[in-house]
């Protein structure tokens, strides 16, 4: 679905953020990617919908290639991104002219964006907000509002920078677990973070470090065996807690529990 | 702040369904009258027209004076600085300072018109959404050659409706720095120069980096500056053909006397 190939990258003659990065990224697969600041995540999350094109390589989406200034419009539609600070990604006066605006862009007749703005605010739970002001609204309601945008479009892959690292613990499990739904419901998923903890959902881990891939996999095996670790993240308590229980041999690699509640399940398991 | 720029009341009344260009010409038509008119008789006649259509469209008086207020210190120096300084039959004396009949008249009728702009400007925008009054004027736009200047109808009407967004976030942001900078010791009054930069400064830097933020998420939404369609279905119906109608009459009338 989205292949990078030997993508290098380097805001204008600083040090390169990517080095010849290459990753394939299929149908439905929900990714994570983490890394220390500065490691390049942003930069590779705004190659795949065009934002950034690449030095040197190649960015294709479904066989469209970034560069191609004719398929760019198709890149975007098929590939939404939500940034990182709920403040500043709106375009409209009030919540429903926000998400209003990228099916406007599309060319769409009005009865249709209508239809758009509707189902995606009530898939984010917050149906009946039309009339409210964005910049009134909270950080977890904001974040809810940029993701029924991107939804407005119906997007195949939703690109996530680090949205949750403004919010609240309730406001991130919200979000959480809208994008956990959204995946369930087939689009595909990748989603940028430092927080290890918002790991659960995703089916693969995709490691940063200083403009490099170093490390790519089941999010499960990688912690486990420690490669975190040597990135320069440390783990969560719960994590920390299930590599001591694994290296005391409680249990196997591959179902290595990531949240408070799978280490309840496999430690009840055991008795 | 929001409120005080873009206070649109949404509603269901004659003036909330007439399409935005109805409403943008007739603000234009509006204005011409009010600056023609310095009789009595004249301004009696507009603040008719403004209260009966405030009466149709169902917002509380109220909310067309708290509009008014923050440019009440606008309007007493426009009144003031006519008083005092128009020659004439003097009414008022004190030391060199004098006030003339001639002032007060002048000083009463400019005053007047302004707060007549701004009150029928405050009865567009608080019957109008902003994104209307957005697709409105680009419709209006459209005839002109605009694309020999290389620019389209909807990305000038984006780039309006763009600009008065940024004025509340702009705002925002220099309460934000005051606040931090006030915090770090920052004392106005002793060193007002000083001040001044120490705000002026991160407040550019912020409000590039936010409209960086707002380009990139135009961008990622497709943003286009043709082939938009807008949520409004913006059409003229029965009532906006007389109004245009009655327009007409006016724009007769305005121009024969
Ligand atoms: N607009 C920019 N101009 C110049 N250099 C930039 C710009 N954005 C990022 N960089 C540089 O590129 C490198 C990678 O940045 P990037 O934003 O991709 O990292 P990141 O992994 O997203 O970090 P974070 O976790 O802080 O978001 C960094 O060294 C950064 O300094
Ligand atoms: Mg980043």
């Amino acid at each position: 679905m989205i292949s990078i190939q030997n993508v290098s990258y380097s805001y204008n003659g600083h040090i390169p953020a990517l080095h010849s990065v290459s990753v394939e990224i299929y149908k439905g697969e929900f990714v994570a990617i983490i890394g220390g600041n500065g490691s390049g995540k942003s930069t590779l999350l705004r190659h795949i919908n065009g934002l950034l094109l690449p030095s040197a390589g190649s960015v294709t989406i479904k066989g469209m290639d970034t560069k191609d200034i004719s398929s760019v419009f198709n890149i975007r539609q098929i590939a939404g991104m939500v940034f990182q600070d709920p403040g500043s990604q709106f375009i409209g006066m009030t919540v429903g002219e926000d998400i209003a605006f990228g099916p406007e862009n599309l060319g769409l007749p009005p009865k249709e964006i209508r239809r758009r703005v509707e189902s995606s605010l009530s898939a984010v739970g917050m149906a009946g907000y039309n009339d409210h002001t964005p910049g009134k609204l909270s950080g977890g309601q904001k974040q809810k509002v940029a993701l029924a945008s991107v939804l407005a479009m119906e997007p195949e892959v939703i690109l996530f920078d680090e949205v949750t690292s403004m919010l609240d613990p309730d406001s991130r499990m919200d979000i959480l677990s809208l994008i956990k739904q959204l995946h369930e419901n087939g689009t595909t998923v990748v989603y940028v973070t430092h927080c290890l903890d918002e790991l659960v959902h995703a089916d693969r881990l995709i490691i940063m470090e200083k403009g490099h891939i170093t490390h790519d996999g089941d999010p499960r095996l990688l912690i486990s065996r420690g490669d975190v670790m040597n990135s320069g993240l440390g783990l969560p308590p719960i994590m920390e807690l299930s590599r001591r229980l694994l290296n005391a041999g409680f249990f196997e690699p591959g179902c290595f529990p990531l949240s408070r509640e799978e280490l309840r399940d496999v430690l009840c398991q055991l008795k | 702040m929001n409120d005080l720029f873009f206070s649109f009341i949404p509603g269901d009344s004659i003036l909330h369904r007439l399409d935005p260009r109805t409403k943008i010409l007739g603000l234009m038509l509006a204005s011409m009258f009010i600056l023609k008119v310095s009789s009595f008789t004249g301004m009696s006649l507009l603040v008719f027209v403004f209260l009966s259509l405030v009466a149709t469209c169902k917002i509380p008086l109220k909310h067309f004076f708290r509009s008014i207020r923050p440019m009440l210190i606008f309007f007493s120096l426009i009144f003031f600085m006519q008083l005092f300084f128009t020659e004439g039959q003097v009414i008022f004396q004190y030391r060199i300072i004098s006030a003339s009949h001639e002032g007060l008249v002048l000083g009463t009728v400019l005053t007047l018109r302004f707060v007549f702009l701004l009150l029928f400007a405050v009865l567009l925008t608080s019957t109008t959404s902003p994104s209307k009054i957005t697709a409105g004027i680009e419709r209006l736009l459209r005839p002109l050659p605009l694309r020999y200047a290389g620019i389209s109808s909807h990305d000038l009407a984006m780039m309006m409706s763009l600009s008065l967004y940024f004025v509340p976030l702009l705002y925002d942001s220099f309460k934000v720095l005051r606040d931090s900078q006030l915090s770090r010791g920052l004392d106005v009054k002793k060193s007002p120069l000083r001040a001044i930069f120490s705000l002026s400064v991160p407040l550019v830097s912020t409000s590039l980096r936010a409209v960086e933020d707002v380009s990139l998420a135009m961008e990622s939404r497709c943003y286009r500056g043709s082939g938009r369609t807008s949520v409004h279905s913006i059409g003229y119906g029965p009532m906006d053909h007389i109004a245009i109608i009655i327009y007409l009459f006016l724009l007769f009338y305005y121009i024969v006397f």
